[in-house]
């Protein structure tokens, strides 16, 4: 046990903390660069779709779990990214390279904006304010000439140099390559000044305000991070879909990555990870599930069909029921008891 | 003038609903701390339980209303007792996840129970109308705000003068205090549940008796919180007010906002977005709601 003890801080921040976490790291690693020579195609649509949800909910998880910040409008910065590059793309010929950067700026610029409020509001009423602020956007979207409203919007592939990415594995590369960027740069912010004053906010706010935090700057900073990579998610979802409708960021979108971060665990970005993982994974094993019993029990397909939203719900409220902390207070647990084991402490 | 007493009334009708489910919101969140989501999606289960009984299976109209009433207060202290009796004190997004899934539990089920379609319940109220100085309203809306306003006495009485329903105003003051003065805190917890359910249950009846029944009618729920906020979520006045002033401006943006074009942007359903704008115009004012009063914060 003893070796575990860390004896300065450099140990006790560094980005991998032993040689577990780096073996597992370069294993997983060469598990996702392998995986599409091994996944087929819907497999692999999968896995994309994951990978952007990443992004999302690890901009999400540092404006609510690090600082503390409700936002039920997220998906309403999802489709500022995504409308943004809808429009610059499709319309105004700019690259994918420049119009990903472009429309997580937008979506920051909004955010920062939502931002604001956050200095008067809290808790709850927090949360409302940004709700109404997603369905006023979906109602912008709707009604204005410019998004054509249901008809929606064509979105062209992403592409890199001139060279589009169009199959499900080069899509794939794109995205996990942006994934891991966006943890990466996550994962540091949370482990500078900036990431320990968010920490701060959360846990008390007139404390730090106290200790000499500006609250008003680091509010809205976060809100601004948090909606970039909002935006960035969004614009991936846009050239990953190639039509986008504003009924794609609707409320249950804002709840999925609520969802993800909750039940990932709130303030830790491998919670982000393990929520983006089981929210956009478990629709598809439901499905899997329903293809597996269709030959045998025909009849109880169709009524699974009907059952697919409540078994979702149902995983959501009895992982929460078990454990309030999410998947990673269960990864926790787990790593608590391998380490003490055979003793309960 | 009369045009627009009779958008007035309306909103007000409608208003009252907005009301009742918001007073279920204020209800469950001052006793147990938890922003139910699910409270439109237990209007809707009301309602298809009115619809089941008042139309499929023939049983006199009020007496269905009863039973649907009856079985939602089960339903409410059913969802106490599985879900919320332990995620008390959790914190407030995995509660608020807890009832978000809730929800599409209960929706599926609905969906699954009663199938997709549209239905209307037949009452004694169906397409009658009342007229009287050139203001022409339905009857059913009219029935609507009686027995709201009725419905909102009683619960004023309720809280002010019966033992439990100080009780209940304790226990949302300070659970642990309450507990030790010898009030029962889940069982206080648990009528929360129940009376939050027949509320909305109660809400979920009259809409359906303005419009239709159907899955979609649970996205009243979201309107309403709209309302609860407004009103300061912690004060039962302020939440029926709240209610009262989105059913009124939502009647009025439907009339006078809804054809109107600026530039390239048409303002088509302006009704559905109207309670936020109003949510998000009054917060900036007041940060706390309406009657919501400011805590003092200590560090």
């Amino acid at each position: 046990m003893g070796r575990s003890f860390k004896t300065s801080y450099g140990a006790d921040m560094a980005l991998l903390q032993n040689l577990w976490v780096k073996t597992w790291l370069v294993l997983f690693l060469l598990a996702l660069a392998v995986a599409p020579f091994l996944l087929n195609r819907y497999q692999m649509s999968i896995l994309n779709e994951i990978m952007i949800a990443v992004i999302g909910a690890v901009g999400l998880n540092l404006l609510t779990g690090y600082t503390g910040q409700i936002s039920l409008g997220h998906g309403a910065f999802l489709a500022i990214g995504a409308y943004t590059t809808a429009l610059l793309t499709g319309e105004l010929g700019v690259p994918f390279a420049l119009s990903l950067p472009l429309s997580g700026c937008m979506a920051a610029l909004l955010g920062m904006v939502v931002g604001i409020p956050s200095l008067r509001l809290k808790g709850l009423y927090l949360a409302l304010g940004t709700l109404a602020f997603g369905f006023i956007v979906e109602y912008v979207l709707f009604h204005w000439d410019l998004t054509q409203g249901d008809r929606g919007l064509p979105v062209p592939p992403m592409s890199l140099g001139g060279v589009p990415a169009e199959t499900e594995r080069e899509i794939f590369y794109v995205l996990v390559i942006l994934a891991i960027l966006a943890v990466l740069a996550a994962k540091n912010l949370a482990r500078t000044k900036i990431g320990r004053s968010f920490n701060a906010i959360r846990d008390r706010d007139v404390a730090a305000e106290a200790m000499g935090i500006p609250l008003a700057r680091y509010k809205i900073m976060a809100f601004g991070i948090s909606a970039f990579y909002a935006g960035a998610a969004g614009c991936l979802a846009a050239h990953y879909h190639k039509w986008i409708v504003p009924g794609l960021f609707d409320l249950s979108l804002s709840l999925a990555y609520i969802a993800m971060i909750v039940l990932g665990g709130l303030g830790t970005i491998l919670g982000s990870i393990l929520g983006a993982l089981l929210i956009s994974g478990v629709p598809h094993g439901i499905t899997h599930l329903v293809d597996l019993f269709k030959e045998t029990h025909p009849a109880l397909s169709g009524l699974i069909v009907d059952f697919k939203l409540g078994i979702f719900g149902l995983i959501i409220v009895l992982t929460l029921l078990f454990e309030p902390r999410g998947l990673f207070g269960v990864y926790q647990r787990m790593k608590i008891y391998w380490k003490t084991w055979p003793f309960r402490y | 003038m009369e045009k627009l007493l009779e958008i007035g009334l309306n909103g007000m009708s409608m208003g009252a609903i907005y009301a009742l489910l918001a007073l279920g919101f204020v209800m469950i969140f001052k006793s147990t701390g938890i922003l139910n989501f699910a409270q439109g999606e237990l209007a809707m289960v009301g309602a298809f339980l009115c619809y089941t009984f008042a139309t499929l299976a023939g049983v006199p109209y009020v007496l269905s209303i009863l039973i649907a009433l009856a079985a939602a207060a089960v339903l409410g202290a059913v969802v106490d007792v599985v879900f919320f009796r332990r995620m008390v004190g959790e914190p407030v997004f995995s509660t608020i996840m807890v009832t978000v899934g809730l929800a599409s539990i209960l929706t599926s089920l609905a969906g699954f129970l009663w199938g997709h379609d549209v239905y209307s319940i037949v009452s004694p109220f169906t397409d009658k109308t009342v007229s009287f100085a050139g203001v022409v309203l339905s009857q059913g809306s009219l029935y609507t705000m009686a027995v709201s306003v009725l419905l909102f006495l009683l619960l004023i009485l309720f809280f002010n003068r019966s033992l439990l329903g100080v009780a209940m105003k304790g226990t949302a003051e300070d659970a642990d205090t309450a507990g030790l003065m010898g009030i029962n805190v889940k069982r206080i917890h648990a009528l929360a549940w129940v009376l939050g359910a027949v509320l909305a249950a109660v809400a979920g009846i009259f809409l359906a008796e303005q419009s239709f029944v159907r899955l979609s009618m649970s996205h009243t729920g979201i309107k309403a919180m709209a309302a609860a906020i407004l009103g300061g979520m912690e004060s039962i006045s302020g939440a029926i007010l709240g209610g009262l002033l989105i059913g009124i401006v939502e009647g009025l943006a439907a009339t006078y906002l809804s054809g109107l074009e600026v530039g390239n942007f048409h303002f088509g359903d302006v009704k559905d977005v109207a309670a936020f704008a109003i949510m998000i115009l009054v917060l900036m004012v007041r940060p706390d709601g309406i009657f919501g009063r400011k805590k003092v914060e200590r560090v």
